[in-house]
C-alpha cells in the first residue's frame, strides 16, 4: 500500500478531490494542527498532538486484574524476580505495540480488517471471536476491580456498574477521536496512584530486597507460579492491545511521517506503565514482611484493607481509587478494540470521528460489551475472583494468534512498503511468541493434569 | 412535471468573496489527509496474500495448539468452581 501510494499520486489527475466522509472532515481537522505544528517547528506541541494511542494501550494494560496480579506477585514473592521481569515484559510489549502504531500508522486500517482481508474470513473472525471472549471476561475482571476499590469507600458492585457505563457513554457522547482519546489519556495519567500508594507505603526495600528468597515465598506451589508468571505475562501483552493500537493509530490519522513520534508515544507509555506497576509490585510486597496470606486472600477485596492494617490509611486509599482507575480505564480501552473489531470485521464505519448514527455497529459493540459484563458481576455468588484470576492466563492462550498475524503484517511488503519489519524486530517479534506460548502452554497443561489427577496439586 | 425555468437569476447570487475562504479552508483540511487516508480509499478491500504451504500448515498448527490450549485453561477454570 506504502509502495503503490507514490505510483498512484503520480497517475492521478492533480485536481482530483476524493469524496469527503463526515469521518474525512473530523480527521483532516486534526491532522491540520498536525501540520501546523510540524510546519512552525513547534515540537513540544506536535509530541503532544501524537501522543495518545501508545500511552493509552500501555496504561490500559495496568488494568484492574493487572495491578492485582502484581500486587499478589509481590506479596507472595517478593521483589526477586519481578522486579526485572516487569520491566523486561513492557520491553517485549514495546517491541509488539511498535509494529502495531507502525501498520496502523502506514496502512491506515485496523488490524482485524487487515487479517480478513489478507488471510481470509476464517482468521478475521477466529481473531475477532478470540478478542470478543477474552475482552469480555476482561472486562468482567474490570468491574471486578473497581468493586473491589469501591468497597474501601462501602459502595457496591451496583455503583461500581454505574460508574463504568456512565464513563462510556460519556466518552462516547463527543462524536470525535481527539475528544475520547484526550478524556482516556487524562483518567490514565492516574494511574500513577499506585507509585503514590507505594511511596505512601514506606516500604523497607532493604528488608523486603533480603527477605524475597523467589521459592521461600508464602505458600508458592508450582502451579501458583506458573498462574503468577502466566497471568503477569497476559497483564503486559494482551490481544485487545495489540487491535487497539492498530485501530487507534489508524483513527487518529497517524502516517508515516509520524512513526518517530509513535514510537515516543508506545515508549512513554511503556516507561509509565513499567514504574506504576513497580508501584503496584512493591505494595503488594510491603505485605510478604508483614507474613501476609497467600495469593487467593490479596486478590480478593481483602487487598486494600490488608494493607491499611500495614502501611497505613492513606496508601491503602490511594490503592483503592489506583484501582478504581485503572479499572474504568481499561473498560474504556477494552470497549473500544471491541468497537473496532466488530466494525472492521463485519465491513461497516468503525470510527470515533463518526456520529453514533452512521456507526451504529462501532458504537453498539462499544456499549454492549460493558453492558454485559456489568450485568454479569450483579449476579449473586458469580465467581467474580477466579474470573479475575483466570482473565490474564485465557488471554496469554489465546495471544499467540495475534502476535502471530502481527509479525506476518508488519512483514507483509505490500501492505507496508520500505517500513517492514527488520531482521531485529523479527528476532525478537518470534521469541515473543515462543515466550508467551510456552508461559501459557505450562499453566495450562499442569492446571488441567492436576484437574484430572494425573499429577498431584 | 415542469423542469424549473433556467433563465431566471438566483434572487441572490453567491458573492465570490463568500465562498473562497470557506472553500480553501476545506482545500486546506484536504491537504492534511494522505490521499490513502480517505474512507473512499481505505474502504477498497485489499488482496489476498498469497501464503505458502508450509506458512498454511504452521497456520493450521497453530489454531489447535490454541484451541487444545484454551479448552484446558477452560476446564480447569470450570473445575476449579466445583
Amino acid at each position: 500500500m506504502a509502495t503503490t501510494m507514490a505510483t498512484e499520486l503520480a497517475h492521478s489527475p492533480p485536481l482530483a478531490r476524493p469524496p469527503l466522509s463526515e469521518e474525512d472532515s473530523a480527521r483532516s481537522q486534526d491532522r491540520a494542527r498536525v501540520e501546523r505544528a510540524r510546519t512552525h517547528s513547534k515540537r513540544w506541541r506536535l509530541l503532544w498532538l501524537l501522543v495518545g494511542p501508545g500511552i493509552l494501550a500501555m496504561l490500559g494494560e495496568n488494568d484492574g486484574p493487572s495491578m492485582i496480579a502484581y500486587a499478589a506477585d509481590g506479596a507472595q514473592y517478593g521483589l526477586g524476580m519481578f522486579v526485572p521481569f516487569i520491566p523486561v515484559l513492557f520491553a517485549m510489549a514495546f517491541v509488539c505495540q511498535e509494529m502495531c502504531m507502525r501498520i496502523g500508522a502506514v496502512t491506515h486500517r485496523g488490524y482485524g480488517e487487515l487479517v480478513l482481508q489478507r488471510f481470509g474470513r476464517a482468521w478475521g473472525w477466529f481473531g475477532a471471536i478470540d478478542l470478543s471472549l477474552t475482552n469480555l471476561v476482561t472486562l468482567i475482571a474490570e468491574f471486578v476491580a473497581i468493586r473491589v476499590g469501591l468497597a474501601f469507600f462501602h459502595l457496591g458492585p451496583g455503583v461500581a456498574v454505574a460508574l463504568g457505563l456512565v464513563l462510556v457513554m460519556f466518552t462516547l457522547s463527543g462524536g470525535r477521536y481527539w475528544r475520547w482519546e484526550r478524556i482516556v489519556l487524562g483518567m490514565a495519567l492516574f494511574n500513577g496512584l499506585f507509585l503514590v500508594s507505594a511511596i505512601l507505603a514506606e516500604p523497607d526495600l532493604g528488608q523486603i530486597a533480603r527477605s524475597s528468597e523467589f521459592v521461600s515465598g508464602s505458600g508458592g506451589s508450582f502451579n501458583t507460579l506458573l498462574l503468577l508468571v502466566a497471568s503477569t505475562v497476559g497483564a503486559t501483552v494482551t490481544p485487545w492491545m495489540i487491535f487497539f493500537q492498530q485501530s487507534a493509530s489508524a483513527d487518529k490519522g497517524m502516517t508515516p511521517r509520524d512513526l518517530g513520534h509513535g514510537r515516543w508515544d508506545t515508549a512513554l507509555g511503556a516507561v509509565l506503565a513499567t514504574i506504576f506497576g513497580l508501584g503496584a509490585l512493591v505494595v503488594g510486597a510491603t505485605l510478604l514482611t508483614h507474613d501476609g496470606a497467600g495469593i487467593q486472600g490479596f486478590a480478593g477485596a481483602g487487598f486494600p484493607q490488608a494493607l491499611e492494617h500495614i502501611a497505613g490509611r492513606a496508601s491503602a486509599l490511594t490503592f483503592a481509587l489506583g484501582l478504581i482507575e485503572a479499572g474504568a480505564v481499561a473498560i474504556l480501552t477494552i470497549s473500544a478494540s471491541t468497537a473496532y473489531a466488530a466494525g472492521e470485521c463485519i465491513g461497516v464505519s468503525h470510527s470515533f470521528n463518526t456520529s453514533p448514527r452512521n456507526a451504529a455497529v462501532f458504537y453498539t459493540a462499544n456499549v454492549l460489551g460493558a453492558l454485559v459484563a456489568g450485568a454479569i458481576i450483579l449476579i449473586p455468588g458469580a465467581p467474580l475472583l477466579s474470573i479475575a484470576l483466570n482473565a490474564n492466563v485465557l488471554a496469554t492462550v489465546l495471544l499467540p494468534v495475534s502476535l502471530t498475524f502481527m509479525v506476518m503484517l508488519a512483514n507483509d511488503r505490500l501492505l507496508m512498503g520500505r517500513w517492514v519489519n527488520g531482521r531485529l524486530i523479527n528476532a525478537i517479534g518470534i521469541s515473543v511468541i515462543a515466550f508467551v506460548a510456552i508461559c501459557g502452554t505450562a499453566y495450562g497443561v499442569d492446571s488441567f493434569l492436576q484437574s484430572v489427577h494425573v499429577i498431584a496439586g | 412535471m415542469r423542469l424549473p425555468r433556467l433563465d431566471r437569476p438566483h434572487p441572490r447570487p453567491i458573492p465570490e468573496r463568500e465562498v473562497q475562504p470557506q472553500e480553501r479552508y476545506e482545500d486546506e483540511l484536504i491537504m492534511s489527509l494522505e490521499r490513502d487516508q480517505f474512507v473512499a480509499e481505505t474502504s477498497r478491500p485489499l488482496p489476498r496474500a498469497a501464503l505458502s504451504r508450509g506458512v498454511v500448515a504452521a497456520l493450521w498448527g497453530l489454531r489447535i495448539f490454541v484451541t487444545v490450549v484454551g479448552a484446558m485453561v477452560v476446564y480447569t477454570f470450570v473445575y476449579q468452581l466445583h
